[in-house]
């Protein structure tokens, strides 16, 4: 009995056990070695170092507005990134990094402007950082279009002066992005075709949802971040 | 536990919870390197989505089904099969303050049961830590014979262990 038997010694040794395929009765086994084990003095009572090392990690991961390269980015396979977006310290880094972007264009969202060292740049090539809705704390319903200045397929750009941003009415939907570049916060031009916003700066391009479409940069450049938007009564409001 | 209590931020679930989801994983894999993975995953997994403040009751029904997906996944991953599990809905092992009693009280009812050398054998290895010549020497014999009467002792225990969660 290898396997369960090399188990139960690194279970003596306090070593973590390595793992084998384990049979119905070397589950038995280790059972009641594990039982015997944990009725060691002492056995239950976590290590105090490792109490406070797991609260700094926690205090890191949940309260802080932490900085990106907490997040190992470069392991995470794109598809996975909106899933990540979901958590709402992402949505901030998102409105942290146009925070940053903007500041150029004068605007004042100064609780994120704390938090602009966790702007683009900190990201490998090619990834993408978090993109998410701007949500401000409090926000308000702006009117920002007449629905019937933007029909089915058109894009149309907004400014309520704390953002501008570009909307677009697609599928009958209505979506919008901030018009800020992400990079260093020049205003975005809707480019023909008329499917891509590109920075006049240094040529970054963006798809329509947000996402980068291209760039010369040698950093990465996070998305732009989404709107929340709705029609009330004839017109385009984005909560703002 | 007072009932109506709450907890008001996570750093208070944290406090309150560290010893027992620490003591409940130890009692169920038998080893402080695991043992702190696992708490530590429990705890990443559960607060983040917490809604606080929060009543102290649910919170540990609910940190007690996260611990449970979390064995469970362990031992899938290390072992293939279910070894242990947080059986049921034992909130009690998350309210009582001291969750390594029922493993003790579990431990002594399988020694009990023993023949005296397979007995001794298994509380100088397993509850003295005793190294196996230590435990050799101890009992008068050779080492080849310490490790063949702890391989047998092992084994009626988990015979009895099997016998005592049937009875």
């Amino acid at each position: 009995m290898r396997g369960p038997g090399r188990f139960i010694e690194d279970l003596l040794g306090s070593r973590r056990p390595r793992r084998f395929r384990a049979s119905h009765q070397d589950a038995e086994v280790i059972r009641t070695a594990i039982t015997l084990r944990a009725a060691r003095p002492g056995s239950g009572t976590p290590r105090p170092e490792f109490v406070s090392a797991l609260h700094e990690r926690l205090a890191a991961e949940l309260q802080a507005p932490a900085p990106q390269t907490q997040v190992p980015q470069t392991q995470v396979p794109q598809t996975q990134v909106p899933q990540r977006q979901a958590s709402p310290r992402r949505r901030f880094l998102a409105a942290a990094s146009l925070a940053a972007g903007a500041a150029a264009g004068g605007a004042g969202l100064d609780h994120a402007l704390a938090s602009g060292q966790a702007g683009p740049g900190q990201t490998e090539p090619g990834q993408t950082s978090a993109q998410g809705t701007i949500s401000p704390d409090d926000g308000t319903w702006q009117t920002v279009l007449a629905s019937a200045d933007l029909p089915e397929g058109t894009v149309r750009a907004f400014d309520t002066g704390v953002v501008s941003g570009f909307a677009q009415r697609q599928g009958g939907l209505v979506r919008a992005v901030s018009g800020i570049c992400t990079h260093q916060g020049c205003r975005l031009r809707l480019a023909a075709p008329k499917t891509r916003l590109v920075c006049p700066c240094h040529g970054a391009s963006f798809q329509l949802d947000g996402a980068v479409l291209s760039h010369r940069l040698n950093i990465a450049l996070a998305p732009l971040p989404r709107l929340e938007v709705r029609e009330v009564n004839g017109s385009v409001q984005v909560y703002m | 536990m007072v009932t109506g209590e709450v907890y008001e931020d996570w750093e208070a679930v944290y406090r309150d919870n560290i010893g027992r989801v620490y003591g409940l994983m130890f009692g169920k894999v038998g080893n402080r390197a695991d043992a702190e993975d696992l708490t530590a995953e429990v705890f990443v997994t559960a607060l983040r989505p917490l809604l606080l403040p929060s009543p102290v009751a649910g919170v540990r029904a609910y940190l007690l089904a996260t611990s449970r997906t979390v064995l469970a996944r362990y031992w899938r991953r290390t072992l293939g099969q279910q070894v242990t599990e947080l059986v049921g809905d034992h909130p009690g092992d998350m309210t009582t303050a001291d969750t390594g009693s029922h493993a003790v009280g579990k431990a002594e009812r399988i020694l009990a049961a023993l023949p005296d050398r397979y007995r001794r054998i298994l509380q100088l290895r397993f509850i003295e830590a005793c190294s196996i010549s230590e435990a050799a020497k101890a009992l008068g014999v050779s080492v080849a014979n310490a490790k063949v009467l702890q391989h047998r002792a092992l084994r009626r225990a988990a015979d009895i262990a099997a016998g005592l969660e049937a009875g």
